[in-house]
C-alpha cells in the first residue's frame, strides 16, 4: 500500500512536466496573442488602439519572443513557486486564483452536500421499493435532471425569478455587500445567494448518483448473501444498510476523486450565465482574452488536482473495501 | 434626429481645431472668494480640519459646467457595470479625464482640466492655458511640469515609447516639441501645420492602456529611473511580479490599476478594475463648478459591478440594477427595454451612432487566394451591382428594429463633413434588375444549373462574407445579404468566427469581404480610421491589406493602390495640414470618392446599436435626450456626467 502510493507520488513530476507542455500548446493554439485578442475586445467595444502602441505592449509582455523562449519563462517561474503575471489584469495569476478560491470551494462544497444529501437516500428507498410510485417519480425526474444542461437549468430559473418575483438572482452578494469586509452580514447575505446556484450545480449529479446507487443497490439486493441474512432474521433495514449499502457506494467512492479538480473548477458555464465569481468564469475569461500564464496557471492547478484525486480515490477504495489490495 | 440645421455653423468652427476656444474665466472671476459651495460630504471634511476650504481647492478660473436641465443636488450612487480589466476604457469614457473634451452634440471641442488653446495663424505652434491652482486628487498642484514630465520622460522615453504616435510626430519622423512657457502655460511646436491637433490631443486621455498627455509628475517620478535609482526602481518591480520597470511604470499610471494614483477626473477610484466592484469617489479637488458655484459632481460615487457575461449584465439591466448605463446594452434587447420602461423604474433614451454605416459590407481590395473574385472585387461596377442587390429596408426592419436608415458610410446630416444626401444614397436603392444587367455586362452572364453565374473559369461566382458578432444582428444582416445577392446569381456564403481569429486573417489579407461597422466617419483624418489604408488591417477594418503593406514598406512591397486610393491617402495628409473651409471641402471631396467608389457597401446607419440604448434611473436628471455617440466622443464622458443628479 505505502509503496503503491509512494510510486503514484514519484509520477507526479513527470506527469506534470508533460502536462505543462501539453497545457502550453493548448493555450498558444489559438490564433494570435493576447494582443491581438486586445485589439479585437477593443474593436467590439467601438474603440481602437494606435499600432505603434501595440508594438510597444508586445514588447513589454514580451509577446515577441519565440513560442519555446516564452514557454522556458514560464515553466522556469513555475519551479520557483511563481505562477506569472496576468496580461489583462497586470496582476500576480496567485493573487487572482487565491481570491477566487475561497468562493469556488464554498459553492462546490455546497453543492457537493446537496447532491449526497439528497441522491444517496434517493437511491436507496427506489432500489428496495423498486416499481413504486415513488420509484417512478423519481426516475422521472432523474432522467429531466440528466438531460437537461444545467445553464440551460439556470437560465429558465433566472427567467422565473425575474417574471414571476421581479428579482435578478445573478451573483453571490447583494450589491452593498459586494466589495465589503467579511461580516455575519455578508456571510447571510451569501447563504441566501448560494443555494439557488449550488441546487443548479448540483441537480445534475444528484440524478446520475440516485441513479447509481439504486442500480448498484438492486445489484446487491439479490445476491445469496442477502438472502441468506434474510433468512438468518435479521431486520430489513439492518441487513440493507449493513451490507447492501456500503457495497454499492463502491462505484460512488471510486468517482468521489473527481470531486477534487471539480471542487475547484467550479462550473464553467453555470458560472458564468449567472455571475458566478468563482474560477470558472476567470478560466473561461482568461482562455478567451488569451492571457495565456493565467489560462495555464489554472489549466495545471486542474492536472494537478485531478492526479491527486485519482489518487485519494484509490486509497479510499482500499481503505473502504477490503476486497481490494495493492500487491506487496 | 433633434439635431437642428442651425448647429451646423458652430460645429464646423470647431472640428478645425480653430481659434474658438478661449477661457472661460471671466465667468470664474464673477464669483467672490467664499461663494463657492461643495457637497455636504466635503463640508464635514472641511470642518473636521481634513480638507482645505473650497476656494483653496479650486483653481484661481474654475471649469463651469453649463447644466442640462436645472442646477442639481448633491448625493447619491450611479450603479453601472462593467465586463473586468479589458473593459477599462468603461472607466475612461465615464470620467473623460482629459486636457479638453468634445461638447455633447459632438460639435465642438471645450475646455476641461485646461482652461484654453490659442494655435498660431499657420496652425504650427500651439499655446495651451492651464488653471491657476488647480490641484491633482490628492492636493498636490497641477501645471505645466505634468505636462513636461509626461513629454520627456515618457513620450521621449525610448523604453516606454519606442515609437511616436502619429500625433505627435513631424513628417521627417522627428518628435514634436514642448516648451514649457510659465507654470500654467505650455507650447506645442510642430515643423507642419498641424490643424487637428485638438482632436488628437483631447484622445490622449489614458483610454486603451496608454499614457495621457498629462502625468503626476509629484506620485510617478518614484516610478521612474531618471529621477530615482534604477535598482530601486527594479526591486520595486520585481516585488511587485513584473518583469521590467515599464510595466510597473504603466501599471502605477493607470488610476482603475492603481487607486493611489492620482488623478483630475471628477471621481477618483478607491478599488481595482480587477475587483469586483469597481468604486469612483467624488474628487475634493474637481476643478468644475455648476453656473451657481456648486463644486462638481453632485453624484457621489460611481459603483461598476464586475458581470461575467454581457447576457447576465443585460438581464441585470433589464431588472433595473443600473442608473444610466448604455455600454453593453445590446440593442436588440430594445422591444424588452421599452416594454418594461412602462413601469416607471428607468427610461430609454436612444442615442443613434455618429454617422457611418452599423453595418457595411467591405470588399478586400487586394484578395489574392482566388484571384479572379479578387479582381471582380476590385470592379466598381460589380461593388455597385452587389449594392443594388441588397434589400435594405428588409434588413432595417428585420435586423435593427425599424431603427436608423439605409445609407452608405458618409457623416451624419449635421456633421460638417456632410457630402449631400446624392452620396449618402448613392447606389442603395433595391434594383436587381439593374444589379443582374451590370453583372451580365461584365461577362457572368453563364450560369450553373442552381441559377449561380460562372466565372471565365469556369467556377461558380462566391463570395464569403466574414462575420464576428461584435455589435446587433451582424449574423442576421449576414444571412439577409447573402439571401440577396444569390437571387442575383452570386453564391454567398456567410462565415461566422471567433473574434481574434478573424482580426488575424484580417492581417494576414485573407479575408474576403467582412461585415463590421463604418464608425469612423465623425473623425476622419485622425486616430484609426478606415479611410486611411496605411493603417494596418488588423487594427481596423482595412480595404487593401496589401496597398497598405505597399505605403508602409514605400513600395518595395504589397501593391500599388488605385490612382483613387492614393487620392484618399493625399486628401488625408492635406486635411491634417488646413483648416476652415479648406479642410471641409477636403474632406467632403474624401467622401464623394468613398460613396462613389463602394469599397465598402453601406447597408443600415444612424441606429442606437453601438453602446446608444440608454437605461436611465427615473430620478436621474441633467442626462441629455440626445449627444453625439462615438468612441472619440467618450460618450456619455462628452454628456458632462459631472453635472448627472438624482431628483430627491
Amino acid at each position: 500500500m505505502i509503496r503503491f502510493v509512494l510510486q503514484r507520488l514519484l509520477l507526479l513530476p513527470l506527469l506534470m512536466a508533460v502536462f505543462s507542455i501539453l497545457v502550453f500548446v493548448i493555450v498558444e493554439a489559438p490564433p494570435g496573442d493576447f494582443l491581438t485578442s486586445y485589439i479585437a475586445t477593443l474593436a467590439s467595444s467601438g474603440s481602437s488602439i494606435g499600432a505603434e502602441h501595440v508594438e510597444a505592449l508586445r514588447r513589454q509582455y514580451g509577446l515577441d519572443q519565440p513560442i519555446w523562449v516564452q514557454y522556458l519563462k514560464w515553466v522556469g517561474n513555475l519551479l520557483q513557486g511563481d505562477l506569472g503575471l496576468s496580461l489583462e489584469y497586470q496582476r500576480p495569476n496567485a493573487e487572482l486564483i487565491g481570491e477566487q478560491l475561497f468562493l469556488t470551494v464554498v459553492l462546490a462544497l455546497f453543492s457537493f452536500v446537496l447532491t449526497w444529501i439528497i441522491a444517496v437516500p434517493a437511491g436507496i428507498y427506489s432500489a428496495i421499493r423498486q416499481r413504486s410510485v415513488v420509484d417512478y417519480i423519481l426516475t422521472v425526474v432523474n432522467y429531466i435532471g440528466v438531460a437537461t444542461p444545467n445553464f440551460m437549468l439556470a437560465l429558465v430559473l433566472m427567467w422565473v425569478a425575474f417574471a414571476y418575483f421581479g428579482i435578478s438572482v445573478t451573483g453571490l452578494f447583494s450589491p452593498e455587500y459586494q466589495g465589503a469586509e467579511w461580516s455575519l452580514a455578508k456571510f447571510l447575505d451569501l447563504l441566501a445567494h448560494a443555494w439557488l446556484p449550488s441546487l443548479v450545480l448540483g441537480i445534475a449529479g444528484t440524478a446520475r448518483l440516485t441513479r447509481v446507487m439504486r442500480a448498484n443497490l438492486l445489484d446487491e439486493l439479490n445476491k445469496p448473501y442477502v438472502v441468506t441474512a434474510r433468512a438468518k432474521g435479521l431486520s430489513e433495514w439492518t441487513l440493507v444498510l449493513r451490507y447492501p449499502v456500503r457495497l454499492a457506494f463502491n462505484p460512488l467512492v471510486s468517482t468521489i476523486g473527481w470531486y477534487l479538480p471539480q471542487l475547484f473548477s467550479g462550473s464553467l458555464i453555470v458560472a458564468t450565465v449567472m455571475n458566478l465569481p468563482n474560477i470558472g468564469p476567470l478560466l473561461l475569461r482568461a482562455l478567451v482574452n488569451q492571457d495565456m500564464y493565467l489560462a495555464g496557471s489554472i489549466l495545471l492547478i486542474y492536472c494537478m488536482l485531478t492526479i491527486v484525486g485519482t489518487l485519494l480515490s484509490d486509497i479510499l477504495l482500499a481503505w473502504l473495501d477490503p476486497r481490494i489490495r495493492m500487491e506487496g | 434626429m433633434n439635431f437642428v440645421t442651425g448647429r451646423r455653423a458652430p460645429v464646423a468652427a470647431v472640428l478645425l481645431g480653430a481659434a474658438a476656444l478661449l477661457a472661460s474665466s471671466s465667468l470664474g472671476a464673477a464669483w467672490a472668494q467664499g461663494r463657492y459651495k461643495e457637497a455636504p460630504q466635503l463640508a464635514e471634511d472641511v470642518k473636521a480640519g481634513r480638507l482645505p476650504a473650497v476656494d483653496k481647492r479650486l483653481p484661481e478660473n474654475p471649469l463651469v459646467v453649463p447644466v442640462a436641465e436645472r442646477t442639481g443636488q448633491y448625493g447619491g450612487v450611479w450603479r453601472r457595470a462593467f465586463l473586468g480589466p479589458a473593459d477599462a476604457n468603461n472607466y475612461v469614457r465615464v470620467v473623460f479625464d482629459s486636457l479638453f473634451r468634445h461638447s455633447p452634440d459632438g460639435g465642438k471641442i471645450e475646455p476641461k482640466i485646461a482652461a484654453g488653446a490659442e494655435p498660431s495663424a499657420d496652425f504650427r505652434t500651439w499655446t495651451i492655458s492651464l488653471r491657476k491652482g488647480a490641484r491633482w486628487s490628492d492636493g498636490a498642484p497641477f501645471g505645466a511640469d505634468d505636462i513636461l514630465f509626461w513629454y520627456r520622460d515618457v513620450l521621449l522615453n525610448k523604453d516606454l515609447t519606442p515609437s511616436l504616435p502619429g500625433w505627435m510626430r513631424n513628417k521627417d519622423g522627428s518628435p514634436a516639441l514642448v516648451e514649457k512657457v510659465d507654470d500654467a502655460t505650455v507650447r506645442f511646436v510642430f515643423a507642419e501645420p498641424a490643424t487637428l491637433f485638438l482632436t488628437a490631443l483631447v484622445a490622449a486621455d489614458g483610454g486603451d492602456r496608454t499614457f495621457a498627455a498629462f502625468l503626476p509628475a509629484h506620485y510617478l517620478k518614484r516610478f521612474h529611473p531618471s529621477y530615482t535609482a534604477k535598482e530601486e526602481v527594479d526591486r520595486a518591480a520585481q516585488a511587485a511580479g513584473f518583469k521590467t520597470w515599464t510595466e510597473l511604470f504603466a501599471a502605477r499610471n493607470a488610476p482603475p490599476e492603481n487607486p493611489e494614483r492620482p488623478t483630475m477626473a471628477a471621481w477618483a477610484p478607491t478599488s481595482r478594475v480587477s475587483d469586483p466592484v469597481l468604486t469612483l469617489k467624488r474628487n475634493p479637488y474637481y476643478v468644475g463648478v455648476d453656473p451657481e458655484g456648486n463644486q462638481l459632481p453632485y453624484i457621489d460615487e460611481v459603483r461598476f459591478t464586475y458581470f461575467a457575461d454581457v447576457q447576465a449584465l443585460n438581464l441585470a439591466a433589464i431588472a433595473g440594477q443600473f442608473d444610466m448605463q448604455a455600454r453593453h446594452i445590446q440593442m436588440t434587447n430594445y422591444p424588452v427595454f421599452k416594454d418594461e420602461e412602462k413601469k416607471g423604474r428607468y427610461r430609454i433614451l436612444t442615442w443613434s451612432t455618429f454617422g457611418g454605416a452599423d453595418a457595411a459590407i467591405t470588399f478586400n481590395q487586394t484578395y489574392r487566394a482566388d484571384p479572379e473574385m479578387g479582381k471582380l472585387m476590385a470592379t466598381r461596377d460589380f461593388r455597385i451591382a452587389m449594392s443594388h442587390a441588397i434589400n435594405r429596408d428588409q434588413i432595417k426592419e428585420s435586423a435593427f428594429l425599424g431603427l436608423g436608415e439605409a445609407r452608405q458610410g458618409v457623416p451624419a446630416p449635421w456633421h460638417p463633413y456632410f457630402p449631400g444626401d446624392e452620396h449618402a444614397k448613392k447606389f442603395t436603392s433595391h434594383d436587381p434588375a439593374l444589379a443582374n444587367r451590370m453583372l451580365d455586362a461584365l461577362g457572368l452572364d453563364k450560369k450553373d444549373a442552381q441559377g449561380i453565374r460562372l466565372l471565365p473559369n469556369g467556377k461558380p461566382a462566391t463570395i464569403e462574407i466574414a462575420i464576428v458578432p461584435a455589435f446587433g444582428a451582424w449574423p442576421d444582416v449576414g444571412q439577409l445579404v447573402a439571401k440577396d445577392w444569390e437571387k442575383v446569381g452570386i453564391k454567398t456564403i456567410v462565415q461566422i468566427r471567433e473574434r481574434a481569429l478573424h482580426f488575424k486573417m484580417r492581417d494576414a489579407n485573407e479575408l474576403m469581404a467582412e461585415i463590421w461597422n463604418q464608425d469612423t466617419t465623425g473623425f476622419p483624418f485622425t486616430g484609426n480610421t478606415k479611410f486611411d489604408i496605411r493603417i494596418p488591417a488588423i487594427q481596423i477594418g482595412n480595404f487593401g491589406p496589401l496597398h497598405g503593406q505597399w505605403y508602409r514598406s514605400n513600395g518595395r512591397e504589397g501593391a500599388e493602390p488605385t490612382p483613387e486610393i492614393k487620392r484618399i491617402v493625399e486628401l488625408i495628409d492635406t486635411a491634417k495640414t488646413v483648416g476652415g473651409d479648406a479642410q471641409v471641402k477636403v474632406a467632403q471631396d474624401l467622401f464623394r470618392i468613398w460613396a462613389d467608389q463602394v469599397y465598402e457597401v453601406g447597408i443600415v446607419g444612424l441606429t442606437p446599436m453601438i453602446q446608444g440604448v440608454v437605461v436611465l434611473n427615473s430620478r436621474m436628471r441633467n442626462v441629455p435626450a440626445q449627444v453625439g455617440n462615438d468612441w472619440p466622443l467618450r460618450t456619455p464622458g462628452n454628456a458632462r456626467p459631472e453635472q448627472f443628479f438624482y431628483q430627491r
